[in-house]
């Protein structure tokens, strides 16, 4: 044999080896009908496994299904308790008084005790574990002082005693239930963490589990890994299915794809409006609520044109909210009615928040035409020229600056000239925080399901979500009541909201554009799934094939 | 020849000095933060600049990067919270250097082959046709051909899978080819003009006026003389593979180096993205300095200086 006959069978020597080691599962197998296992994608890599640190869905959607919390938000929406036995509610609303359920278990098998919640509310709060959602414990007492570091972790309201837990709020705060069941506050063993320190949550062995499965074969970078039944969950009894697969798919197409072939159970069809309208008559089709919305923010800090509220209020009169949804976004989101999200919780009356407290935002040509030439002529300046920023990431974003900036233009004629600007998301996000834009398109995801997740935002200048550096004393009046006097009285608080809302449609100082839904093919015969507007998005602790 | 390799890695330092600080500074003007969460107030964004590090000056950064760079650290990243950039990357690489390897040896024995059909049939209308597929294999670049091939194979015909790594071969097999056909095509074209040179050299001849047929002379006496600059391309070649990987990898959603270095830029993970940089610019220098060793020993009339 020549020389470069054996190299080249050395090759195909190489080539053999290195896949013959693949080749397990050559052409893969067809599981929609394996009863034992369930299949999922993720939309990314899971980031981490770090309780306190984890930021995004796709981690959360893990943890919130291999961590338990005290309480687990059921099919209803209501939080019910799971690892706890029963809670209660001081009368003023300032203490929960929370029981845990007699004999827990972490996944390797030692107690779960009172003192591991104790730990991750302290761990949240704590400066030195750099948490990008420690303003999630305001409201505890002492925690805002702990966050910012004037005080000690020791300093928290949350006490244990026994099998008692003991939180103390600074203020009633009724969606202090939604946080029970937050993967964020999932107890924490803290010699587990202090054993694993600098690789605590980056594989699956480095953590340990307090929900319905637990999670095997992440290493930390790979895109395919499970979550297995874990039997030292209290309710093993209840979790019918022994493995779920995932796998990373960032692609949706992809994931339809692979749902088509039977190997998801479950694959979003929201990532563009073409792959919406494509399949949005498909029978498995399924419908969910998303505490999402997409709303404008304008610069009322910096630019002289967007201060004018006459000018503000005629780009508000000239967005059809209708039209835009239907051709922006092609369907898949619906028209704002509000600031707050479509179907994120019912008002005292029963009927959704969103339509209660809708304070009437309506198109009129006309009028925007009559207003807008009004405040140009006060703001004294000439031609408005703006720009009209958007990220990149959401396909949708594109489509809704372009609509946006053709509606004004040729509403306002000469008057306006709209510049797009789209941009990643990380770089639109520092925008907004440094007020570097006229106009930006923003989304807020709702962290729990409560209107108080989105009128906190613009209560403050500083609350890092009042982009448009706005201050509108009745708006703040408005919400300050519902978090105070009213807090105890839903109907009343739903009132305060509803002050609030139109407080910001009178001065015009945001401009609602859309609420998100998700839709998803879903296979029909996996039952059992929980779909939450907010917090975890997905529950399977329940869900089996029939 | 140690004088030369010491020499060489002297400049392979220097350079990979120049490549940390060049990247360094310019991540400072990439535009975005790097947290994720938009509920952050300016006190909140205040803390955890602190705690990164990131609210000194940035002459201060850099000195205090580059010296944990000396002892090894890459830092953490920000993006995976608490995981170390060379965890990260040591996982990753290994994924990304079986799918380099796979389609270098797949393109380079596709070369091997079609350069030498090509040259027998010189001006004939399979090198013609070759000669138009190598053209558009050289010109195509690999994530169009992976958008191509995934649409065809994954979508259209369904016979290979569309997405994934680990669980079986056939899912390496599109990224594969998405790959090779690049290094195909270029080898098809070095071999076959090479190949042209040789065939009509004297010893050629020679071997023909002794009676030898076409297959015979390809396979013993004309291959092994037009593989010489083979071997210089495979450097750049891997250099190629390595960074046309990028996209690929994230078409198949392959965890590999290129799909991290690829979403690190865009989410501002400063330690991600200086950890891929260094080790893409590493890996192509050695891969060039193994190259031009293995050059000089294949071919003596090379003289290493």
């Amino acid at each position: 044999m020549k020389r470069w006959q054996k190299w080249t069978v050395a090759a195909v020597v190489v080539l053999a080896a290195v896949g013959g080691s693949r080749a397990a599962g050559w052409w893969g197998t067809s599981p929609s009908d394996d009863k034992s296992a369930l299949n999922y994608g993720l939309g990314a890599e899971i980031q981490t496994l770090d309780i306190s640190k984890s930021t995004d869905q796709y981690s959360n959607t893990i943890l919130g299904n291999t961590e338990s919390n005290l309480l687990r938000v059921n099919s209803k929406g209501d939080p019910a308790p799971d690892l706890a036995k029963s809670y209660s509610v001081s009368s003023d609303g300032l203490t929960y008084t929370v029981q845990l359920r007699s004999g827990l278990k972490w996944s390797d098998g030692s107690a779960l005790t009172a003192k591991d919640f104790v730990y991750t509310w302290q761990r949240i709060a704590d400066p030195k574990t750099a948490s990008q959602y420690s303003y999630l414990t305001s409201g505890v007492k002492n925690a805002d002082d702990i966050v910012a570091g004037k005080k000690p972790v020791s300093d928290l309201g949350v006490k244990a005693d026994g099998n008692t837990l003991t939180f103390t709020l600074e203020k009633p705060m009724p969606q202090f239930k939604y946080l029970l069941s937050f993967t964020q506050f999932a107890p924490q063993k803290e010699s587990f963490v202090k054993e694993k320190g600098s690789k605590y949550g980056t594989t699956a062995a480095n953590q340990i589990y307090s929900g319905p499965y637990k999670l095997e074969g992440w290493n930390g970078t790979n895109n395919k890994f499970k979550i297995v039944k874990n039997d030292d969950y209290w309710n093993a009894k209840n979790v019918k299915t022994k493995t779920i697969n995932w796998q990373v798919i960032k692609n949706p197409e992809t994931a339809i794809k692979l749902y088509k072939e039977g190997k998801l159970d479950r694959a979003s069809i929201t990532g563009s409006p073409e792959m919406y309208a494509a399949n949005k008559n498909n029978k498995d089709m399924k419908t969910v609520s998303v505490a999402a919305s997409t709303y404008l923010e304008y610069n009322q800090a910096k630019n002289p044109y967007l201060q004018n509220e006459k000018i503000r209020e005629a780009l508000n009169l000239a967005t059809n909210r209708k039209e835009l949804a239907s051709q922006a976004t092609g369907g898949s989101r619906d028209a704002a009615k509000s600031l707050v999200s479509n179907n994120l919780v019912k008002a005292a009356n029963g009927e959704d928040l969103s339509t209660y407290v809708a304070p009437g935002y309506s198109y009129d040509k006309d009028k925007a035409k009559q207003l807008f030439a009004e405040g140009i002529k006060e703001v004294n300046k000439g031609k408005m020229n703006v720009t009209l920023e958007t990220d990149a990431d959401v396909p949708v974003s594109k489509n809704t600056v372009d609509y946006l900036k053709q509606a004004w233009e040729s509403t306002f004629g000469d008057q306006i000239s709209v510049t797009e600007k789209i941009v990643p998301f990380k770089q639109r996000l520092q925008d907004s925080q440094n007020g570097n834009f006229d106009i930006v398109v923003s989304n807020w995801n709702g962290d729990y399901q409560d209107g108080s997740t989105f009128y906190d935002m613009f209560k403050a200048t500083d609350t890092g979500m009042n982009n448009g550096q706005f201050k509108n004393q009745d708006y703040i009046d408005a919400v300050t009541k519902a978090e105070s006097t009213d807090a105890n009285n839903p109907s009343a608080r739903d009132a305060d909201w509803k002050a609030a809302e139109a407080a910001l449609k009178n001065s015009a100082n945001i401009n609602p554009l859309y609420s998100w839904k998700g839709a998803y093919l879903t296979r029909s015969n996996v039952k059992g799934v929980v779909t939450s507007p907010a917090g975890l998005t997905l529950d399977l602790t329940n869900a089996y094939r029939k | 020849m140690a004088k030369y390799i010491l020499k060489r890695v002297l400049i392979l330092v220097v350079t990979l000095w120049i490549v940390v600080t060049a990247t360094f500074f310019l991540m400072q003007i990439l535009p975005g933060t790097p947290y994720n969460n938009p509920h952050l107030s300016a006190s909140a964004i205040a803390q955890l600049n602190e705690t990164y590090g990131l609210d000194k000056p940035v002459v201060v950064q850099y000195f205090d990067y580059l010296i944990n760079l000396l002892h090894g650290d890459l830092g953490t990243s920000y993006q995976y919270q608490n995981q170390s950039v060379s965890m990260l990357i040591g996982q990753r690489l290994p994924v990304s250097a079986q799918l380099g390897l796979q389609a270098l040896v797949v393109g380079i024995l596709l070369g091997l082959w079609f350069g030498a059909v090509s040259a027998k049939n010189q001006n004939k209308k399979m090198d013609g046709f070759l000669g138009i597929i190598s053209t558009l294999g050289i010109s195509v670049p690999s994530f169009i051909l992976a958008i191509v091939l995934l649409y065809v194979f994954g979508y259209d015909l369904g016979w290979l899978p569309v997405s994934g790594w680990g669980d079986s071969f056939s899912e390496t097999i599109l990224p594969t080819l998405a790959l090779a056909v690049g290094p195909a095509a270029t080898t098809t074209r070095f071999v076959r003009s090479e190949m042209i040179d040789v065939l009509h050299s004297d010893y050629i001849q020679l071997a023909r006026a002794k009676g030898l047929t076409g297959t015979q002379l390809i396979r013993k006496h004309a291959y092994r003389n037009s593989m010489i600059p083979i071997l210089t391309l495979i450097g750049p070649m891997v250099a190629n593979l390595l960074t046309g990987s990028t996209l690929v990898e994230n078409i198949f959603s392959i965890p590999g180096i290129g799909q991290q270095f690829v979403s690190s830029i865009p989410t501002k993970d400063y330690p991600v993205i200086m950890g891929t940089t260094i080790v893409y610019a590493a890996m192509l220098m050695i891969c060039i300095l193994i190259t031009d060793i293995l050059t000089a020993i294949v071919d003596p009339r090379v003289r290493l200086k």
